[in-house]
């Protein structure tokens, strides 16, 4: 299997989580189950096949740049877990 | 079991919206620790349209996290299940209680779907980019739908009605001549003929079987012809959109940080801390899976072999599934494999909502209309919405036009 116990830890840091011992066991089994199904796809030739990013013919929807809808900084800050003098407040990042 | 987040209790009670659609009058959630009370400063488009429409939206639904798992049993207010620990969802409860006329639910990986064809009800995801998702919490984008269950056919087209037309605010909607043909009254064919998804009827246990093949008895005895596809080009479906739904949800969770909104731990003494603590804390296991698995398949390493032979296998699927469309009207698949799933169930295989994907995955990766009535899973070409109604409405009421 591609995954391993080292290679998940990286993936956690990356994404900003911490799993513990028994999780890390349990999601492995999940790569593992999800990387199984995906042999289904060597029978399936796709190199001459485009790739589907969209799923319906997408056209750009161009409009003026104009705020429609512009939110105040009190507003924006409301649900901030901690804000004060209109500055979102976090630990100290520089020691 | 709790199957409101909240209500405005208002005496009107039309609409229920699940939790990942926003409102300014009710908190939006997302089933998450993270949004726990979380209040937005705007309101769906889908919401806006109903309520323009004279439609009360007078509550909110307890759903899982992100709308990723079986029927919402992630939430972070708990699963909803009866006395026996049988699951159940807090739109379906709702809706078949007569409760509220229609659930408004934005589908991410088949739990309205399944939840519909579990209790009964008509469901409709419609075709991806004919109702707005401005306003709705992002977490697959490329295929998310925001969906109508009801009580019956016809009241899904009614609530669709309303809801479907073009929307500047949404980057991926389609043009307004597109969405009209949803309309009550929009010129349509009607289904003449059925194509049965044999792959996918095999994993199905007896009573789900005997279930579709009553359905297939009644479509043909209402002169509608029903043939048989072998359909292996389904099964393609559920890796390719695991891959594509978890790297989608990977980067749209990246914004939940514990800084601007939502929860934030308050044991951490540096920023690095507070990001991964306050990440950490509020995510469930599911979607911690799914998030990881999200970022291998986007990593340099994974990219070209996983995520990119997601996408062409997206477009097999599709051209699959629209070549057996030129041949027939619909295509007959389940929703689900059974009747019915326990608490228990889930505990031991939190992963059973990928097992089921089997079934509401082509649908999901491909955009096409998927209409849920009489427990079978149903789907027309695109903006064929109406037609699969009219079929679903025409059986439901016996077969009296």
């Amino acid at each position: 299997m591609h995954m391993d116990a080292m290679k998940l830890k990286k993936l956690e840091k990356l994404n900003q989580l911490r799993l513990e011992e028994n999780e890390r066991e349990d999601i492995l089994a999940f790569f593992k189950k999800a990387e199984e199904d995906m042999g289904i796809f060597d029978s399936v030739s796709t190199e001459d096949v485009k790739r589907m990013v969209h799923v319906m013919p997408m056209i750009n929807v161009i409009r003026e740049d104009v705020s429609s809808q512009p939110f105040t900084r009190d507003q924006l800050q409301a649900g901030a877990p901690e804000a004060s003098d209109g500055y979102w407040q976090v630990p100290r990042l520089v020691e | 079991m709790k199957l409101y987040i909240s209500e405005l209790g208002t005496a009107a009670r039309d609409i229920v919206a699940d939790d990942m659609i926003l409102t300014t009058d009710m908190p939006t959630c997302a089933g998450s620790k993270m949004l726990d009370g979380y209040k937005s400063l705007f309101e769906a488009e889908a919401v806006t349209r109903l309520r323009d429409a004279k439609y009360s939206v007078y509550g909110k639904a307890n759903t899982g996290e992100l709308g990723l798992d079986l029927l919402g049993e992630t939430s972070y207010y708990g699963a909803c299940a009866d006395e026996e620990g049988k699951l159940t969802n807090a739109v379906a409860e709702i809706v078949k209680a007569e409760e509220a006329r229609a659930g408004l639910t934005l589908e991410v990986n088949g739990s309205s779907a399944r939840a519909a064809a579990l209790s009964s009800l008509t469901y409709i995801k419609p075709t991806y980019g004919t109702v707005s998702r401005y306003g709705t919490i992002p977490a697959v984008c490329s295929g998310e739908t925001v969906s109508v269950t009801a009580k019956g056919a016809s009241i899904c087209r009614e609530i669709l009605s309303a809801l479907a037309g073009h929307d500047d605010k949404d980057g991926t909607s389609l043009p307004q001549e597109k969405c009209a043909l949803l309309k009550a009254d929009a010129p349509r064919d009607s289904v003449k003929k059925i194509a049965v998804a044999k792959a996918l009827l095999a994993s199905v246990d007896d009573e789900t079987a005997v279930m579709i093949g009553a359905y297939v008895e009644k479509a043909r005895k209402n002169g509608i012809e029903v043939a048989e596809i072998d359909a292996e080009e389904l099964r393609l479906a559920r890796p390719a959109w695991n891959i594509l739904m978890s790297a989608e949800v990977c980067n749209n969770v990246s914004r939940y940080d514990g800084v601007k909104f939502g929860y934030r731990s308050m044991d951490s003494t540096n920023i690095d801390d507070l990001y991964t603590n306050s990440r950490t804390e509020a995510f469930g296991y599911l979607l911690k899976s799914v998030i990881l698995f999200g970022s291998d398949v986007l990593s340099t390493e994974r990219y070209m072999d996983v995520y990119d032979k997601a996408l062409r296998i997206r477009r097999v699927v599709s051209d699959y599934m629209n070549s057996v469309l030129e041949g027939a009207d619909a295509i007959l698949l389940p929703a689900c494999s059974r009747r019915s799933y326990t608490e228990e169930e889930v505990k031991k295989n939190p992963y059973i909502a990928y097992d089921e994907s089997l079934y509401t995955a082509p649908v999901l990766i491909t955009g096409l209309p998927a209409v849920v009535t009489e427990g079978v899973q149903i789907v027309g070409k695109a903006l064929a919405d109406n037609s699969l109604l009219d079929l679903a409405e025409l059986l439901e009421r016996g077969g009296e036009r």
